[in-house]
């Protein structure tokens, strides 16, 4: 009976001793915690502060402290009033040339990567595992090495745009700069759509797709009724990834895009930032930064609890 | 001329063979069962007949046509997968009508469809269910729905009972040979389990290394194997592979079984197969079942050819409604099949009756049957 309960109950001095152990751990553990989230939220909170605050407070008080009279006014200045480059219309407009760009270059790599991913698990043909890798080479090609040679593509399809212009009417919008901005990330992102796609069609049960082609279902059937219905996770994944890489992109938009009308949100804030004319408005600099931010915030907010979700799919189901 | 007719099929993947040479034949209505282990060839024998695979050479037939370079939806068959293969995304009446969908069926004529399937199956009030909400039997009876409300000519199931549980495999073979037998469909059926091959079929192909090694009705292949391995491989417990001798004298021959530590077995053959005779002072394989090895009283009253001997018992296995006993003979375990209530003990000598009429023998270098 003795040998039964002893273990049950263990030595009062090793008890206490492991439960000093188990809260240094914890201490240690929340304490790392603590410290990085602080490291992250940080700069978050001084820009949010910010951008509530007037310019003389910002001129006179402390970085860290709360709004003394919370205003809305820097953000309403950076939305309507602000000054980029030139024109003193705010970062509206810019933020509709974003979306415009954004949504369609998401939209359709995203789609692509479905289709490639589809057709390199469930159609395999002779060499796929050679076109994947080659796919997958496009994931590790540095931004800076396609500049020129895009742009010399981008520059030829603008002239085929104008010769378009000149003999049917119309461009097809070849040559407009939001076009180009949507094309050139759509080439980019195909790789990292695949890849995605791919990894999660591996793990799809393929007697589905069988079933569906002794139902009579066509290859762009089985796609649209079968594949996509049953793709949620990874379609949210890629989303995800895609909006917050194009939407945050720099290089390609102030390269291909960097002045006129259609330049982006990244560009025209780096242009409100960079303005060397009066006062650094440090508040309307702070809200432009924040309205920036949102949608990939907003989007992660939306989509966020099927992130994690998605990629466990994609890596635990066999 | 046969409804179902493969004729020299043969498929390569690259340099691997993977059906060798397949002829079969089946008749309108005639339930055909492909059966063997992991890797003979039999799903993707399957999969050729329905289209999923390619073929190499050869030909197969349905109803008279050949269907070698069909589209599977074109072939007018229907299919029922290991996985059962139901759309996720879509509710059970969605995947019942999936197919008459894409074929452009109407949709009031898609409705009848699916509520006289639903209530062949009794899967009715599953209609407007997800299959994640659906049980392993559920599924399979929606699987079988989709199949069914095709109305083709000819079924295939591909392993269908392989993911369920024993008792519900056992209700669902029952189903599936009831539905066969009220519905005459014609059927193309793969397992690996030879229970269900015995009990489903009308005819059995047995199949090893993409190679037909034996095809006929069950009772033939039961009774008649062709070889060791069918011998081996149909029957649960297995046939008794027993190595043994063939003695006697003069024109009569005898089939003798060595024992540990013991005079030899000598069993004396009446109406011995014409071939044996060339065996004489050679070795053979000598088969029997374990229900024609048995206790003296229990033997079949009718078999022409009895003949006892007494054997050492090692193991006894009661298995409820029979007793397995376990002896030695040739230098392999032998088990015997005796009445439940049989009165056996193990480490005694008890007599066993040999049933010679159920016997069957092989040639232990090429492992075929000698006739």
């Amino acid at each position: 009976m003795s040998a039964v309960t002893t273990p049950a109950h263990p030595a009062p001095s090793r008890d206490s001793g492991g439960i000093n152990v188990k809260l240094v751990n914890r201490i240690v553990i929340y304490g790392l915690l603590a410290l990085f989230a602080l490291f992250y939220l940080m700069p978050l909170f001084v820009m949010l502060v910010t951008s509530f605050k007037t310019m003389d407070e910002i001129q006179n008080g402390n970085m860290l402290s709360l709004p003394k009279a919370p205003t809305f006014e820097p953000w309403l200045k950076a939305w309507g009033q602000t000054c980029v480059g030139l024109t003193c219309a705010g970062i509206k407009g810019y933020f509709w040339n974003s979306i415009k760009m954004v949504v369609p270059a998401v939209i359709i790599s995203t789609l692509l990567g479905a289709l490639n991913g589809y057709v390199l698990t469930k159609w395999r043909f002779r060499g796929h595992t050679l076109v994947f890798g080659l796919m997958l080479f496009a994931c590790f090609i540095p931004f800076q090495s396609v500049l020129l040679p895009m742009a010399t593509i981008l520059g030829s399809l603008g002239r085929f745009g104008v010769t378009l212009q000149n003999s049917v009417g119309t461009s097809f919008g070849l040559g407009n700069p939001t076009v180009n901005l949507v094309f050139v990330h759509v080439v980019y992102g195909i790789g990292f759509t695949t890849l995605f796609f791919r990894n999660y069609y591996e793990a799809f049960p393929t007697e589905l797709v069988k079933a569906a082609q002794v139902d009579g279902a066509s290859f762009f059937q089985i796609f649209r009724r079968i594949m996509l219905p049953n793709s949620m996770p990874i379609f949210v994944v890629t989303v995800i990834y895609q909006f917050t890489n194009i939407w945050n992109d720099f290089l390609f938009a102030s390269a291909y895009a960097g002045t006129g009308d259609a330049m982006p949100m990244t560009v025209a804030l780096n242009n409100v930032v960079n303005t060397s004319t009066g006062v650094v408005e440090y508040n309307v600099n702070m809200a432009a930064a924040m309205i920036a931010a949102l949608p990939t915030l907003l989007v992660y907010v939306l989509a966020g609890r099927y992130f994690v979700r998605g990629l466990m799919a994609g890596a635990v189901k066999g | 001329m046969a409804f179902l007719e493969i004729d020299g099929l043969r498929k390569r993947f690259g340099q691997v063979e993977i059906l060798k040479g397949i002829n079969l034949e089946l008749e309108k209505g005639g339930f055909l069962v492909l059966v063997g282990p992991s890797g003979c060839g039999k799903s993707t024998l399957l999969n050729t007949i329905a289209g999923l695979e390619t073929i190499t050479s050869g030909e197969i037939r349905i109803d008279g046509r050949a269907v070698n370079d069909l589209h599977p939806s074109k072939r007018d068959i229907a299919m029922v997968f290991q996985s059962y293969a139901l759309y996720p995304n879509m509710t059970v009446a969605g995947n019942i009508s999936f197919g008459m969908e894409m074929r452009g069926v109407p949709a009031d004529e898609r409705q009848k469809a699916i509520d006289k399937v639903a209530k062949v199956l009794q899967i009715g009030h599953l209609l407007n269910r997800k299959p994640s909400q659906l049980s392993g039997g559920q599924r399979q009876r929606v699987a079988m729905g989709r199949a069914l409300v095709r109305d083709p000519k000819l079924f295939l199931f591909d392993e269908p009972l392989s993911n369920l549980d024993a008792k519900l495999r056992v209700d669902m073979r029952i189903e599936i040979k009831r539905l066969h037998a009220t519905t005459g469909t014609t059927i193309v059926y793969v397992t690996h389990d030879q229970i269900e091959a015995m009990t489903l079929a009308t005819k059995i192909a047995v199949m090893r290394d993409g190679e037909v090694q034996q095809f006929g009705t069950p009772a033939e292949i039961y009774n008649n194997p062709a070889n060791v391995f069918v011998a081996d491989f149909m029957g649960s417990p297995a046939m008794n592979l027993i190595p043994a001798t063939i003695g006697g004298n003069g024109g009569d021959l005898a089939v003798v079984l060595d024992r540990e530590a013991r005079q030899p077995i000598s069993l004396p053959m009446a109406n011995a197969p014409a071939g044996l005779s060339a065996f004489k002072g050679k070795p053979v394989i000598f088969g029997v079942r374990p229900e024609a090895l048995t206790d003296p009283e229990g033997a079949e009253r009718n078999a022409s050819h009895i003949a006892t001997a007494d054997c050492h018992i090692e193991v006894v296995e009661p298995a409820g409604s029979d007793t397995f006993a376990v002896t030695n003979l040739g230098g392999k375990g032998v088990v015997a099949r005796l009445r439940a209530d049989a009165n056996i003990q193990p480490g005694t000598n008890t007599p066993l009756a040999f049933n010679l009429t159920k016997a069957v023998f092989f040639d232990p270098a090429t492992e075929n049957r000698i006739l």
